[in-house]
């Protein structure tokens, strides 16, 4: 267990600041580099009955059975039919291995933490929940995100009752 | 030379085998316990005791090693002293003090804190026993605390065994010390002696009892040995001898004028001293009989890391083998030196799974031999006489599985004990014996290992669990209503419990709820027959194993289901009329006079499919605990052995499915979890 | 490099042998439970010294040294106890062990011993 912490602590030090960047539609997102495992082309996915919408179901990964979500979905925007650009995201969040499906996988860049900005104010319909900062890239704007809340559970149920508290 | 090694390296050996010798020395008391002990326990356990103190003073675990010495002492007493009389409650008590007390430690250990634990007032209990046994004696002088045995040898005392010859001899004085802590300074004092005497014509030192008398040992502490000598050897040569001395400290070695020597205090002594030869033992006998290690063991201790990745590999091997042999490459084509090979591959690759599974699997002796010890314990506290009968302990389980339900058992025997078994007092008012039995038994069946736990107690009360289903808002019906199977079931559901008051034991919220789910969890099931006045039998039922399982692959529209072959009575084809509805709707068949809900797995799990007409589809009957059920699939895909993987924690749990499977093609089958859909 | 025979029922204390052994100029070439299987490995392996545990079942380090020593008058023994048995431990010096250390001891006290051989 230590020899992995330690791991961590220097691979963040020289991946600190570096972003994996993909796209949905036409935004850009990015997460730390620290959390991915590998990428890898879209594959027939196994459907899991009872599973929220956004969990597509599990996928083989070389013997290793992996989760997978469809990150359009978790952000409420429409399904996009997947072609040969869709990759899968293999990210480890807290001993918890996900992959995530999305429309194009883009570059690895470095932001240093002077050109991020806090996360916009928390508006419930969007996926602004699950935004760690915004990057700034030149002139392009990169919406990081918070990987940890893209797996967390519970604020979906949160989200829930509020959804149904509103009705 | 300064030398600093550290033994933290091997404290995962002290670890191991301090436990295991632990379990040993549990077993030893409590079986010797009931057939009132006899020398080869009293042996086996002094030696125990022995080699725990031994490592636990190594490694500096002090408390460990006194405590360990204390019940050394005691048990050397036993076995050098046949005419005691011992009281073996006590003897065992003391004995599973110090087990419990070595066990909590290690346990510290082992989770990286500090072995703080003090051992004195189990010491003290020891002790005082010890002196109660040693009162009892017919003749004194045995004391308990040092082993010493008074040496049949008369004193040493070397005399001259060398020739005088033409080679002159020196005299020399020599004092010397014995570092601190080096232990057994007159025997290492005999050694020094014993060493020179051969380079010397004469030979006297003090302190000269240092053999027989252990006081000797304080004198060479503060005083150091001092020794005379007459030698033809160089200065040189003596000053070599003294140098390689080990322990030795503040070392003087003066050759002196024989005026000086003969002024020597210990050379006047010596013209009045009678010369004494030494004397040696010939005559032991040799001591061959075996112990129980024998002549170097045939087991072999292999780490868990080891051995579970091994497990993994295996079963990586056989989806691999699968993957080769069913590969659509080749699909159709007419290979017969590769499908000859490709046989031979598959058997071998079989061959070292049956074997890994062989690894995989331990009898279930040491789980139930734990039931042992908590029977006893908790019978003497709640005051009641109960005795444990063992069946089939031999019987293999799943490692991963024995792990899982030793909690489950463990808590229904202390419910047995607790609730299942009465006073003796009130035993015997129903004519019954005295003393209690709870009988533990363990059986393959099947796919399953069934383990029973059986008891002649008071039974289950049935209108005492109605009356807290009713409260506890589980059932509205009364009792006359509900089939005797139904009441009984209550007692598994959450938030019940027979007793008013929490009972100390059992405990507050560990009810057989938990139990129930700790064994559907390894994919298990428990049921209870029971009869007031006479008994229950819990039964519960195992699968052999979780890793491989015999499946029978179906699709439903594009998904693939595994269903366990133990699991299916039949599969087929059903006719258009066959199937009829009930009242409410549900769909039923009827097979041979008897009636079979149906469940449409594509509708249960709001699949896709084209197939959903009975007779386009296929019928395949599942069994689990007495009930059957039918299943409808799209059709059969095939039997195969899948290696069983759980859903990654992010899914979300899905009643009715157990795991995953990876097949042969690399394609993903969820494994149908019949328990409960049934 | 000298090189040492490990003689004790306990794997502990063999393997705690082998860790204080290492690094110096010795070199472990064999362990054994008993005195039996003792006397075996040193008529295979020849040792340079052996440590000898004073207790064990069946055939202990007292009887085991009286065989070795009988196959091999110049054997290096060096025997290893427990407090209380200095009875035994003063045989073992008569019948030819060269030195004897007491348990629990250290590495230091062990190379010393063994370094003075």
């Amino acid at each position: 267990m230590a020899e992995n912490a330690t791991d961590l602590f220097q691979e963040e030090d020289t991946q600190k600041g570096k972003h994996l960047i993909f796209a949905l539609g036409n935004e850009q997102y990015g997460i730390p580099i620290g959390h991915v495992i590998e990428i890898i082309g879209i594959q027939p996915i196994t459907e899991v009955p009872e599973q929220p919408e956004y969990v597509k179901g599990v996928i083989n990964l070389r013997g290793k059975i992996i989760p997978v979500m469809d990150v359009r979905l978790r952000f409420k925007k429409t399904h996009r039919e997947y072609d040969d650009r869709t990759c899968i995201i293999v990210i480890e969040v807290s001993d918890l291995c996900i992959g995530i499906v999305v429309d194009l996988v883009l570059e690895v860049i470095s932001i240093d933490d002077e050109n991020i900005a806090p996360p916009p104010k928390w508006n419930k319909d969007s996926y602004s929940r699950y935004v760690q900062g915004i990057g700034k890239v030149g002139d392009s704007v990169k919406i990081l995100l918070d990987c940890k809340k893209l797996l967390d559970e519970e604020e979906l149920l949160e989200l829930h009752t509020l959804d149904m508290n509103e009705e | 030379m300064h030398t600093h090694v550290s033994l933290e390296p091997m404290q995962e050996m002290f670890i191991f085998e301090t436990l295991q010798l632990a379990e040993q020395l549990e077993q030893r008391i409590l079986s010797s316990e009931n057939a009132n002990s006899n020398t080869a326990s009293i042996d086996e356990i002094f030696r125990i005791m022995h080699t725990i103190k031994g490592s636990a003073a190594m490694m500096m675990f002090d408390q460990i090693a006194s405590l360990a010495h204390a019940l050394e002492d005691l048990y050397d007493m036993l076995r050098t002293e046949q005419t005691i009389e011992v009281d073996s409650r006590i003897l065992t008590d003391l004995t599973l003090d110090a087990v419990d007390f070595i066990k909590q430690e290690i346990d510290k250990i082992q989770q990286g804190k500090k072995a703080d634990g003090d051992s004195s007032p189990q010491m003290q209990k020891v002790q005082i026993y010890i002196s109660s046994l040693d009162r009892n004696l017919q003749h004194k002088g045995m004391e308990a605390a040092t082993i010493t045995k008074t040496s049949q040898q008369q004193p040493f005392y070397v005399s001259s065994c060398q020739n005088s010859g033409t080679v002159k001899s020196r005299a020399f004085i020599a004092h010397l010390f014995f570092e601190d802590g080096c232990e057994m300074e007159n025997i290492r004092a005999f050694t020094v002696v014993h060493n020179l005497q051969e380079l010397c014509q004469e030979l006297l030192f003090s302190p000269e009892d240092i053999l027989e008398n252990t006081d000797s040992v304080k004198i060479l502490r503060e005083q150091g040995f001092h020794i005379v000598f007459r030698t033809r050897e160089s200065v040189e040569e003596v000053n070599q001898f003294f140098a390689q001395i080990p322990f030795s400290e503040k070392v003087s070695v003066q050759e002196v004028g024989e005026r000086e020597y003969h002024a020597e205090p210990l050379v006047q002594a010596k013209s009045s001293q009678v010369h004494i030869q030494e004397e040696v033992k010939n005559n032991d006998p040799l001591l061959i009989s075996m112990g129980k290690q024998g002549v170097g063991s045939q087991l072999m201790t292999v780490s868990v890391e080891k051995l579970d990745s091994l497990m993994d590999l295996v079963g990586e091997l056989v989806i691999s083998e699968a993957m080769v042999s069913q590969n659509g490459d080749i699909k159709g084509l007419k290979l017969h030196n590769f499908q000859k090979a490709a046989r031979q591959h598959k058997k071998l690759i079989s061959d070292l799974q049956d074997l890994a599974m062989s690894i995989r699997m331990v009898p279930l002796e040491g789980t139930f031999q734990k039931m042992n010890r908590l029977i006893r314990d908790v019978s003497r506290k709640l005051e009641k006489e109960i005795s444990l009968k063992i069946i089939g302990e031999d019987t293999e389980v799943d490692k991963n599985i024995i792990e899982k339900i030793s909690d489950p058992l463990m808590h229904l025997i202390r419910n047995g004990v607790d609730h299942g078994i009465e006073l003796p007092q009130e035993r015997m008012a129903q004519n019954k014996t005295k003393q209690g039995t709870i009988t533990l038994e363990a059986k393959h069946a099947g796919g399953e290992v069934w383990i029973i736990v059986r008891d002649d107690g008071r039974g289950l009360n049935k209108s005492r669990i109605v009356e807290k289903a009713q409260r506890a808002g589980l059932t509205t019906k009364q009792e006359h209503e509900l089939s005797e199977g139904e009441i009984h079931s209550f007692i598994f559901a959450p938030g019940f419990s027979t007793k008013e008051s929490v009972s100390e034991l059992s405990g507050r919220g560990v009810g057989m709820d938990v139990v129930m789910q700790n064994i559907q969890k390894v994919g298990g099931s428990i049921t209870v027959e029971s009869k007031e006045h006479i008994g229950s039998i819990f039964t519960i039922k195992v699968p052999l194993t979780l890793a491989i399982i015999d499946g029978m692959t179906v699709k439903v529209g594009q998904s693939a289901y595994s269903i366990p072959i133990t699991s299916i009575r039949e599969s087929f084809r059903p006719r258009e009329q066959e199937t009829i509805c009930d009242p409410s709707g549900r769909e039923m068949i009827l097979i041979r006079g008897n009636c079979y809900p149906i469940i449409r797995l594509h509708e249960l799990y709001k699949i896709q499919t084209d197939i959903y007409e009975f007779h386009k589809g296929i019928l395949i009957m599942v069994e689990h605990d007495g009930k059957s059920i039918c299943l409808l699939a799209d059709a059969l895909l095939g039997e195969q052995q899948v290696v069983v993987k759980p859903l990654p924690r992010y899914i979300k749990k899905v009643q009715g499915i157990a795991g995953c499977a990876l097949l042969g093609d690399g394609k993903i089958s969820l494994i149908l979890d019949i328990s409960s859909l049934v | 490099m000298k090189r040492v025979l490990v003689v004790d029922d306990a794997a502990f204390i063999r393997g705690s042998l082998r860790v204080m052994l290492e690094g110096h100029e010795f070199e472990v070439v064999g362990e054994a439970e008993d005195g039996e299987e003792a006397v075996k490995q040193y008529v295979a392996l020849k040792p340079d010294i052996v440590t000898m545990d004073v207790t064990m079942p069946g055939m202990d380090g007292l009887q085991a040294l009286k065989k070795i020593k009988e196959l091999d008058k110049n054997a290096k023994v060096v025997m290893i106890t427990a407090l209380g048995k200095e009875d035994t431990v003063k045989q073992a010096i008569l019948h030819g062990a060269v030195n004897f250390i007491v348990k629990p001891f250290t590495a230091e006290g062990l190379l010393k011993v063994l370094n003075k051989v």
